[in-house]
Formats: C-alpha cells, sequence, structure tokens
C-alpha cells in the first residue's frame, strides 16, 4: 500500500511537471525530505512558485564534512545578471533559513562563499531570486551532525573576546572593468543558543549577526541577513565591481545591539 | 581534525578542573553505581553492567527480533535570544520504527515520568521482560545508557544499548521523521529538564 502511495504520488508530481532534483531512486526518507522542503518554502516563500533549477545555482558542499560546525560551501551562479538575491536553507536545522543575500549594484554576484552549521544529515538548498522575480532552486544532499550544540572548546568571554573586529583580504589586484573577489572575516561567536557551557552546564544564549551590509561608495554590494546557522567568525567571499569610489565599508549588527562598522580601503587599480 | 582538538581541549579542561567525574576522558571511563546525574553530553563507558553493549553490526543481527528501539536524544529547544520572528522548526530523525522519548535518559527524573517511560517500554514489549530492548541517542549520550540501566533494574533481561546511535546508524541507513512520543509528552507538560 504504502509503496502503492508512493507510485501514485511520483506519478501525480511527474504529471504536474514539479522536478524533484533530491528524488533519485525514491524511498519514504526521499518523500519525507521533501515534505520537510516544501514546509520550509511556505515559511519562507508563502506561496511563491519555486522552479527547480539546477543550473541558475549551484551548490559546493562536501558530501561529508569534517566538522560540522564549520561546513564549507560555495555557491555559484550562472546568470549573475539577472540575480537581484540569493537564500541559502539547510533543511533539518531548527532554524532552516541560514542566510538571505541581497545585491546591490556594486556587487558581482557570480560566487558567494561561506561556512555553516548543519545539525544532522540534511538537504540544502539554495534559491536564487531574480531581478523579474522568478525563484530558482537547487539542492545538495551533506552529511554532517552535530554542528548546531558543538561547543567552541572555549569559555564564552574568551570566544567574544575581539568581537566586531574585521579583515577584508582582497584577491590580487583591483583591476577596472573586472570584477574583484574578497574576503571578508568577521570576529564573532555567532553562538546558536543550542550549544551548551560544559562547566555551567547552561546554554548559551543565541548572540549571531543579523545584518551585514557591506557598501563599495555609496553603492551596496550586498546585504546579508544572517542566522545562527552561519558558522562562528564568520567568512564570506564575494566580488564587486571596481567602479566605485573610496573604501568598502562594513556595518555589522547582532542580535543584541552589538554593532560594528570598518572601512576598508580598496588596493590601487594597476594598469 | 578541529573535532579531535576540541575534543582534546575539552579532556584538558578537566583535568584542569580536578573532575575527577567519568566524562574527562574518553578512555576508561568507569561505570556510576547508579544512574549518571552529569551533562547528557560526554564520555561514556565501554560498557553497561546487565546489558549487552551494540555496534551497528550486532544491531543489524537483533532487528530481525523486532526489538523494541528506544530512542532518548534530547528535544531541541527554541534558543534564547532568537528573536520571536524567526522560524523555529525544529526537526528530529530517527531509526525507521523508533519510539521517542526525549530526555527519558535525564536523571534525576521525575517519578511519574519515569513511571511513563517503564509504561511504555512494557507496552512496546508486550509486557514481556524478555523481550530485547535497544536504548539509543548520539554518541557520546548518557541518556541511551541511564534508559538502558532504568530498564536493567525494571527486570529486563535483553537490554542492549547502542552507543554510535542514530548518528551510528544513518552512515548505511535510511532514517525516518520521529514525532516525539504522545503518551510521554503527555506525561510531559512542562515537567522534564532538559539537560
Amino acid at each position: 500500500m504504502k509503496r502503492l502511495m508512493l507510485a501514485l504520488s511520483l506519478t501525480l508530481s511527474a504529471a504536474a511537471l514539479t522536478p524533484a532534483p533530491v528524488l533519485a531512486g525514491a524511498t519514504d526518507t526521499d518523500e519525507e525530505r521533501a515534505a520537510r522542503w516544501s514546509e520550509i518554502k511556505a515559511s519562507i516563500f508563502g506561496d511563491r512558485k519555486v522552479e527547480a533549477s539546477e543550473s541558475a545555482v549551484k551548490i559546493d558542499a562536501p558530501v561529508r564534512a569534517l566538522d560540522a560546525a564549520l561546513v564549507p560551501i560555495g555557491l555559484t551562479l550562472a546568470d549573475k545578471d539577472s540575480v537581484k538575491g540569493l537564500y541559502f536553507i539547510i533543511d533539518d536545522n531548527p532554524s532552516p533559513y541560514a542566510a538571505h543575500f541581497t545585491f546591490g549594484p556594486a556587487a558581482d554576484p557570480g560566487e558567494i562563499k561561506m561556512r555553516v552549521r548543519v545539525n544532522n544529515y540534511t538537504n540544502v538548498h539554495a534559491v536564487v531570486e531574480t531581478k523579474d522575480g522568478r525563484l530558482l532552486e537547487s539542492a545538495k544532499f551533506v552529511k554532517a551532525s552535530g554542528g548546531c550544540s558543538a561547543p567552541m572548546g572555549m569559555s564564552d568571554e574568551e570566544a567574544m573576546k575581539g568581537m566586531g573586529e574585521m579583515r577584508m583580504k582582497f584577491v590580487g589586484d583591483v583591476q577596472p572593468g573586472k570584477p574583484a573577489e574578497a574576503t571578508l572575516m568577521v570576529r564573532h561567536p555567532n553562538f546558536s543558543g543550542m550549544q551548551m557551557n560544559q562547566i555551567t552546564r547552561d546554554y548559551t544564549p543565541a548572540r549571531y549577526i543579523q545584518k551585514l551590509d557591506v557598501t563599495y561608495g555609496d553603492k551596496l554590494v550586498f546585504s546579508l541577513d544572517g542566522d545562527i546557522s552561519i558558522a562562528s567568525n564568520p567568512v564570506i567571499n564575494f566580488a564587486f565591481k571596481p567602479e566605485g569610489q573610496g573604501p568598502i565599508k562594513v556595518v555589522a549588527s547582532d542580535n543584541q545591539d552589538g554593532r560594528w562598522q570598518h572601512a576598508f580601503p580598496v588596493p590601487a587599480a594597476s594598469n | 581534525m578541529q573535532v579531535i582538538a576540541r575534543h582534546a581541549a575539552f579532556a584538558a579542561l578537566g583535568l584542569m578542573l580536578g573532575a575527577a567525574g567519568p566524562a574527562d576522558s574518553p578512555v576508561n571511563v568507569p561505570e556510576p553505581e547508579g544512574l549518571y546525574t552529569g551533562p547528557q553530553k560526554g564520555y561514556t563507558p565501554a560498557t553497561l553492567k546487565g546489558a549487552t553493549v551494540i555496534d551497528l553490526k550486532g544491531l543489524e543481527t537483533l532487528l530481525p527480533e523486532a526489538p523494541a528501539l528506544i530512542d532518548v536524544v534530547l528535544a531541541d529547544r527554541r534558543p534564547e535570544g532568537l528573536p520571536a520572528d524567526r522560524p523555529w522548526l525544529p526537526t528530529h530523525r530517527s531509526l525507521p520504527g523508533a519510539v521517542w522519548m526525549p530526555g527519558a535518559g535525564v536523571a534525576p527524573l521525575a517519578p511519574e515520568k519515569e513511571a511513563v517511560f517503564l509504561k511504555r517500554v512494557a507496552e512496546l514489549t508486550g509486557g514481556d521482560k524478555a523481550k530485547p530492548v535497544v536504548t539509543f541517542c548520539r554518541p557520546e549520550c548518557w541518556g541511551s545508557w541511564n534508559a538502558g540501566k532504568r530498564l536493567i533494574a525494571a527486570g529486563y533481561s535483553r537490554v542492549h544499548w547502542f552507543p554510535p546511535g542514530v548518528e551510528g546508524w544513518q552512515d548505511d541507513h535510511d532514517t525516518a521523521v520521529a514525532k516525539p512520543d504522545p503518551a510521554w509528552m503527555r506525561a510531559d507538560n512542562e515537567r522534564a529538564p532538559q539537560r
């Protein structure tokens, strides 16, 4: 009966032309994972249509992560000129909505890299929002567990030392007319609220970077809405258009009224 | 690698604090006399007196006997400090067919909760204390050790403790979404301590 239902639902979904990329060799598990994704999708996008498009955004993630609290994620966007925003969702994390990037006119949104926490073996989804309002999703399965509750291996005070300090690394010389790559590093424990202090046995309250605005001159590069699923000491790789004036400015704020601002001079363009 | 470093850091921390508790080393963790009342997460003994400790292979061998599978993984709690408008959608995946009683390995446990735990296991084994039972949670988790200990004390003769837990299972097998056992949760009503 179960098999029949499964076959039936697969037929139905095929009939409705709903491509389900992670349903290869469908099992009850896949069905449950698809149901989970539907639930999350509805909570984030309401009744907006999300189209499967493996080519719109490619997810690079280790199949098996070495450290579930520091899982490197690379997102490559195919048609970067049409991109308005990018969502990253870790389905089985209790707070699945990990990150939302909104790109501005100074962005070159071809690739974003970051590090996240993964609570259990799960699908992760990237959803691109295009300027004309389409939502395009792709998925990948990641094997990692315990990342949300993994303690940092130091006291909370130590973890918060230098909170809000930032560094930015530019990759090579910034050439006029060519997109430039940069890595932003923010010192912040990004406490998930699920980590137990091993000595007091209390849970450290959630304290995480909620908003990160990166601007170049008077133009926005990107604005990030973050969550407890972003790994401690956030590191974000991005690219920008080198046409701006002045430094790159970063403003970060967390959910406990922490606010930090730094400016980084862009290395002079060489001819 | 980082995970190892982290463990090493905690081991060192335990030594520094002179914590003679069983949780300060991955090796030679002695069995406590009774239930373990420390934090659920920590190094556990290699043994559980009166029970059979099984690995994945042992569990696979036992499964044809349809043992009662008792999952005691703690439920994820909404973190303090998480803004109210953030969606909080915890989910739990377990061994297919397992009965999830979140926190049933916590000690101390309210007597009425302990009674519900034993009643549920009795139902799952059809009142036959010679039926096989498997307790598990996640690796390095005292909850499943305590749950096994409780069942041994209650007279179950074929208690199996599966220390690798959900993580040890999901490498080779499918998991299924598990909802907290309704009877266990009814008795709960905000009672169970979550640590």
